[in-house]
């Protein structure tokens, strides 16, 4: 049986999809389609790969639209997912892209900078002794560690897709968590403000990042942990982080979220003055009542209990 | 067929034509509804980015009133089914924390512990697995009805959570519309995220995406735009106005809840489902 191939080309600012018939073999990645296609059909087709064993991250594509490392994913279970003789191949998206395949790097190096993305030792560590620590402080960033940056992640990113000057890429808020968990970094804070500047909560939490990392590091999770290590290392909040505590809150309070309180406790008076527009089209369709009391959860006490319990246990 | 109900924040606040809605349609196919006493706001998608180990307590209580109850726990939203299904797998694949957990519970005077006997499905899910509860009781076929089925992300994502389907590829909602006699359309924005809970971080993007959904929608020529979860559903409906101007399209979609769509397929009217308290495209909707 012959799988069709319809891959995106770019040459020279030229755009094209071109069809390949690659016949299927038991076990034949998609990065062995490709390089069938190469080699038998059309040395001019590029992309990029080196390890073929899940480990450098060069040959991450997106098929159908998710993407994937090519190195890893057998066609024969693409073809089943999508019910389909019929794969889209094409490069990574919220990337640049160099020529068909192949994707731009240097850019995403260039945001990764922005985070300090180098672990600094702390004053105690020297050439002689070391940067010891034990292994409880070692597992919390371990997971982290393994990022190949073959750039699934951001592939589709919500956020990136709409804007990426003013959010990262997944990969650099692993990167980020990976060194503000580590208790030999000097200054952990210093990344994370860095983060919190780079846009940290403008994550739409859309978990595409986490759905696509071959490797299950979570990048969705990472950018929680960040968020969380801002409340406790005392950053002070923009509306991002400033909702998000409304809410939190909200749950101590009533035990519900107080919607028509959320804007005022997350943007301040005035910004939420001028949500009067939006108001008056909610209370015309009945979705608000400005004078209907908010609903006090009856067990609200041991609600209050439990948040302070934790809360305690984190300190 | 019987559950412990968690309703979550909006569907008792300014989505509650999609409480009242689901509350009907239940009754009408014989799932009876039991809503769980004294439940918590999950967290939504939110709190965990504050303090992790309070939002996880917080929805421990919430599932271990349900097991008390004897009950599966079934939500309509998104987000709350993220939020419980995330505090069930790390509870029950970490003994130590759920010990810890448990031990926060006890503290702070909560009578019952988490066991972990508790499922936690979403009405799609159920209406997708269990085929027989609409047979023979779609009295309306949307014959005439193009609707574009949109999942939104927390009922697909992360897969390790949210394992009902394959999440890079769904199908059921698909399969759903096509039960109630309707015609499932493509359409090239289906897969976006509709940014509801960045709203106010990243309001130009989220207000960008809107419109980007809803004129997708539009261009495949899709009748209404239909979607598993509350938060999608205000996003696109509330701010579909404002959605129109930041993509500089004429496209007007009603949005309804899932419940809605399968409430019109059993006969209900637009007010039995509360579709007069949408914000957008309330002329549109053509029904007999």
């Amino acid at each position: 049986m012959d799988v069709t191939l319809k891959v995106h080309r770019f040459v020279e600012d030229r755009k094209w999809v071109q069809e390949y018939k690659v016949p299927v073999t038991v076990g034949m990645t998609v990065l062995e389609a490709l390089i069938n296609i190469k080699e038998k059909q059309d040395p001019t087709l590029l992309f990029t790969c080196s390890c073929r064993s899940s480990i450098c991250g060069a040959c991450a594509v997106r098929v159908n639209g998710n993407a994937e490392l090519s190195c890893e994913i057998l066609v024969e279970n693409l073809l089943k997912r999508y019910n389909t003789d019929t794969l889209e191949i094409e490069p990574l998206g919220n990337f640049r892209v160099i020529r068909d395949l192949i994707v731009d790097w240097d850019p995403k190096y260039a945001r990764l900078k922005k985070i300090k993305p180098a672990m600094e030792p702390k004053a105690e560590f020297s050439p002689e002794t070391g940067c010891k620590q034990s292994p409880e402080e070692f597992n919390k960033y371990k997971k982290y560690a393994g990022c190949i940056l073959c750039g699934s992640c951001v592939s589709e990113c919500n956020k990136n897709a709409l804007n990426e000057k003013d959010f990262l890429d997944p990969f650099v808020f692993v990167k980020a968590e990976k060194l503000v968990a580590d208790s030999r970094d000097r200054d952990p804070k210093a990344h994370l403000q860095a983060v919190q500047d780079a846009g940290l909560w403008r994550c739409f939490n859309c978990q595409e990042c986490t759905a696509k990392c071959p490797k299950g590091l979570d990048p969705a999770g990472a950018i929680e942990k960040l968020k969380e290590a801002t409340f406790r290392m005392r950053l002070s909040q923009d509306v991002g982080g400033k909702h998000a505590k409304a809410i939190y809150d909200d749950i101590s309070d009533s035990g519900m979220l107080d919607e028509s309180k959320l804007n005022i406790k997350s943007e301040g008076f005035i910004m939420a003055g001028l949500r009067l527009p939006m108001a008056l089209r909610l209370m015309n369709v009945g979705k608000m009542n400005p004078l209907e009391s908010h609903p006090v959860n009856p067990e609200i006490n041991t609600i209050r209990a439990i948040v302070k319990t934790a809360e305690k246990e984190t300190e | 067929m019987k559950y412990a109900f968690f309703p979550g924040c909006v569907l008792k606040g300014a989505a509650a034509e999609a409480y009242t809605s689901m509350q009907k349609v239940c009754e009408k196919i014989g799932i009876e509804l039991v809503e769980i006493e004294n439940w918590t706001c999950c967290g939504a998608s939110h709190a965990q980015g504050v303090n992790d180990l309070a939002a996880l307590a917080v929805n421990a209580r919430n599932i271990s009133i349900a097991e008390h109850m004897g009950l599966p726990i079934m939500t309509v939203c998104n987000t709350c089914t993220l939020q419980l299904r995330t505090a069930k797998h790390r509870l029950d694949s970490d003994e130590k924390l759920k010990e810890k957990v448990n031990g926060i519970l006890k503290e702070a005077g909560h009578p019952y512990q988490y066991q972990g006997t508790s499922e936690i499905t979403h009405f799609l899910w159920v209406l997708d697995k269990h085929s027989e509860l609409l047979k023979d009781k779609v009295t309306r076929p949307l014959s005439d009805l193009k609707v574009a089925g949109y999942y939104g992300c927390h009922i697909l994502r992360p897969q390790e959570i949210m394992d009902y389907e394959d999440g890079k590829h769904p199908q059921s909602l698909e399969r759903l519309i096509k039960t109630l006699g309707a015609k499932s359309v493509e359409f090239s924005a289906k897969r976006k995220c509709c940014g509801f809970h960045a709203q106010l971080a990243a309001e130009r993007d989220v207000l960008t995406v809107t419109g980007q959904i809803v004129d997708s929608a539009d261009k495949a020529q899709a009748d209404v735009i239909v979607t598993p979860c509350p938060l999608c559903q205000m996003q696109l409906d509330m701010y579909e106005p404002e959605g129109r101007e930041a993509v500089h399209s004429r496209a007007e979609v009603p949005i309804l809840h899932l419940q809605q769509l399968v409430g019109f397929a059993l006969g209900m009217s637009k007010k039995d489902v509360g579709f007069d308290r949408h914000v957008s495209a309330q002329e549109k909707l053509k029904l007999d």
